[in-house]
């Protein structure tokens, strides 16, 4: 016991003298995880939080567009400008001007337009029923009427098309209210449509928003939540450059042939290596997320928000750190100079982390990059904190996780086992 | 007799996929209380046989056998009264000369109040009390020499490999190491020690072995050797034997 603890104070003073690496190991993941969370989180909270600026021009003198207006206004999507004076030419202009993601253009004939093809379908109707027929009712198809929707080009296509489909939906709700009103007119029965209305109003269909997770949580994906994590198992990962070289070195000064010379099993110097840089995972996690839980509130940030499923979360944790580690020592055994293991270490650590959805989340990659994906231990890590943290997961739902992760670990033990004892080291 | 010696027996070593053998049916002993040189060439094969000895390789064929007071004893036992100092500067530049010795006496089965005893004891005598505390990347190529040495030494073994332990140090610093040794070889610690530089060699060992292209050339006493051959030096011997070609290329 006392040559293991020896050996832990070796390391433990190795790692202390080794500034570089401990930059790297907590200072450079924390600035990572301040700065690309508050990049983030705006493009989070558009995503999420459904808000999104919207530059009304309304040129018609109608009814029908203070209606429309009204509806959009009800349906708190949106931060409403109202802006009349801007003209169609410029809308694009004054949009990037304003900083303004959205806008919409009614025209000057909006509300005619709604009115007239609301008359139109309603007296075809009553064609249909062999009711009525208006003498200046025009059966002719109308050309489709046409609404310009401008918007920001950093804003994704599915977001401005979902955008779209709503305004579609609020005015055809006013288009339908006209038709109904139209209906009654002709039939002469007016003072009935408020009647009407409210029956349609009461009768409406509610779709409930529920996240599919386990504990009925409602947490969101947002800034906090992946980043967090994510750059915590990069930080962890990252530690091949200190761990990796530190082995290099060691192989090639002679130090681990010196201990080949002593009473001693070899194997006691890697156990002790694996300890102190678990204790190091573990403490970056520890780090990172209490800046996610105590910082974050207070710079406006989303605070992080830990599992409940407490055991499940330490479990993934310390599976995520020992495929870290595990990684580490084999560069560092496989590696034949400290330039090779930190040149590759990095370098693989950086490809395994943008495939596997550290920097952007997996759902935005295109589906080829998704199926890559599969294949980062970073990915692995991430989707366990993503079961955890989005999802409440249970054991069931780790179960690839832990699996994916203890067959990576198995692998790099067994690569470590063989080049040591190619090398006769063990 | 007493004392740790070495019976070494038609050994041979071939690396995994070389063509040739590195060491091929040496056979000679290493007494005890002995300052034993291994000279050669470069690529001789001093290296291998070192390595062989302090159970860092396997041999291919043949044996080597330790013995403690005339009785035989196995490789986990004489790792724990055998020292070995290689040529590299094999231990740890940003730790102190007192953390590098806590750790590897550690490993030598040492307990924290031996460990703390010989450090003190092996520091003084090596000049380095005064820097025990400081790192070593700060240290001269002489000091961190004597740092190498003061490892392999601090577990007081009775029989010590040392790879060329003077190499590219001052003057003084090399005195310090050869008068150590010899203090060390009078206290009854059997030495085998490889050098190129053979006037060194010539003052400091007694028995000698030459090597050239991993076989033994010659095995005696330098005395014997030099009169046997009807030469002035070990340095014309060294040529005579092994030839003026370069052997590393």
């Amino acid at each position: 016991m006392f040559k293991f603890w020896m050996s832990i104070k070796k390391e433990y003073l190795q790692l202390i003298n080794d500034k570089v690496g401990l930059l790297l190991m907590f200072l450079m993941p924390l600035f990572l995880v301040l700065i690309i969370t508050i990049v983030q989180n705006s493009a989070y909270q558009i995503v999420n939080e459904n808000k999104v600026s919207l530059l009304i021009v309304n040129k018609d003198k109608g009814a029908q567009s203070v209606r429309t207006i009204k509806l959009i206004e009800k349906s708190g999507m949106f931060d409403i400008t109202i802006d009349n004076s801007v003209d169609s030419i410029n809308i694009k202009r004054v949009l990037l001007k304003q900083d303004i993601l959205t806008a919409i253009f009614l025209p000057n004939n909006f509300s005619e337009i709604l009115e007239q093809r609301a008359k139109n379908i309603s007296q075809e109707m009553l064609s249909d029923f062999g009711i009525a027929k208006d003498s200046s009712f025009n059966n002719k198809p109308k050309s489709s009427f046409q609404i310009n929707f401008y918007h920001d080009p950093v804003l994704q296509d599915n977001y401005s098309i979902s955008l779209i489909n709503m305004l579609n939906s609020l005015i055809s709700s006013v288009e339908n209210s006209l038709m109904i009103e139209s209906v009654y007119s002709e039939l002469g029965i007016e003072q009935k449509t408020a009647r009407l209305r409210n029956i349609a109003l009461s009768n409406k269909i509610t779709i409930n928003k529920i996240a599919a997770s386990n504990n009925n949580s409602n947490l969101q994906p947002n800034s906090t939540q992946h980043n967090v994590p994510a750059w915590t198992i990069f930080a962890m990962f990252f530690m091949v450059i200190s761990l990796g070289g530190n082995i290099v070195k060691e192989r090639i000064n002679g130090s681990f042939v010196r201990l080949k010379t002593m009473p001693t099993n070899f194997l006691l110097v890697l156990y002790s290596k694996m300890f102190v840089f678990l204790i190091v995972a573990l403490l970056q996690v520890a780090l990172i997320f209490s800046v996610g839980i105590f910082l974050f509130p207070y710079i406006h940030l989303p605070q992080l928000i830990l599992p409940t499923n407490f055991l499940s979360f330490i479990s993934v944790v310390l599976l995520s750190a020992l495929a870290a580690v595990s990684y580490a020592i084999m560069i560092g055994s496989v590696a034949k100079t400290q330039e090779q293991a930190n040149g590759f270490g990095a370098v693989s650590i950086i490809i395994f982390a943008a495939i596997g959805g550290i920097w952007v989340p997996i759902f935005v990659m295109p589906e080829y990059m998704q199926i890559i994906s599969n294949f980062s231990p970073l990915q692995w890590s991430l989707k366990g904190f993503y079961i955890l943290f989005l999802k409440g997961g249970n054991w069931n739902d780790l179960y690839t996780i832990i699996l994916s992760l203890s067959g990576f670990i198995f692998i790099n033990f067994s690569i470590i086992y063989y080049k040591l004892k190619l090398d006769k080291i063990i | 007799m007493s004392g740790v010696s070495i019976q070494i027996k038609e050994l041979s070593k071939r690396y995994k996929s070389a063509e040739f053998n590195s060491l091929t049916k040496l056979s000679f002993d290493i007494n005890s209380n002995d300052i034993f040189g291994i000279f050669g060439p470069n690529g001789a094969g001093k290296t291998t046989l070192i390595s062989i000895a302090c159970g860092v390789i396997d041999a291919s064929e043949g044996s080597l056998s330790y013995y403690m007071d005339s009785n035989k004893i196995e490789l986990n036992k004489f790792k724990e009264i055998a020292g070995y100092v290689p040529q590299e500067y094999a231990f740890y530049q940003e730790l102190t000369p007192i953390q590098n010795l806590e750790y590897f006496g550690a490993f030598y089965n040492l307990t924290q109040k031996e460990i703390k005893k010989n450090t003190q004891e092996i520091l003084t005598k090596l000049g380095l009390i005064k820097v025990a505390n400081h790192k070593i990347n700060t240290f001269s190529g002489g000091m961190k020499r004597r740092v190498n040495l003061a490892i392999g030494m601090i577990h007081k073994p009775q029989i010590l490999f040392l790879d060329e332990p003077t190499v590219g140090v001052d003057v003084q610093s090399k005195n310090a190491i050869l008068k150590f040794l010899k203090e060390l070889n009078k206290q009854g610690t059997t030495i085998i020690y490889t050098s190129h530089m053979m006037s060194e060699a010539e003052q400091f060992c007694n028995n000698i072995a030459l090597i050239d292209q991993g076989k033994l050339i010659a095995q005696d006493s330098i005395e014997n050797l030099l009169s046997a051959y009807k030469q002035n030096d070990l340095e014309t011997l060294f040529i005579n034997l092994t030839g003026e070609e370069y052997r590393d290329v």
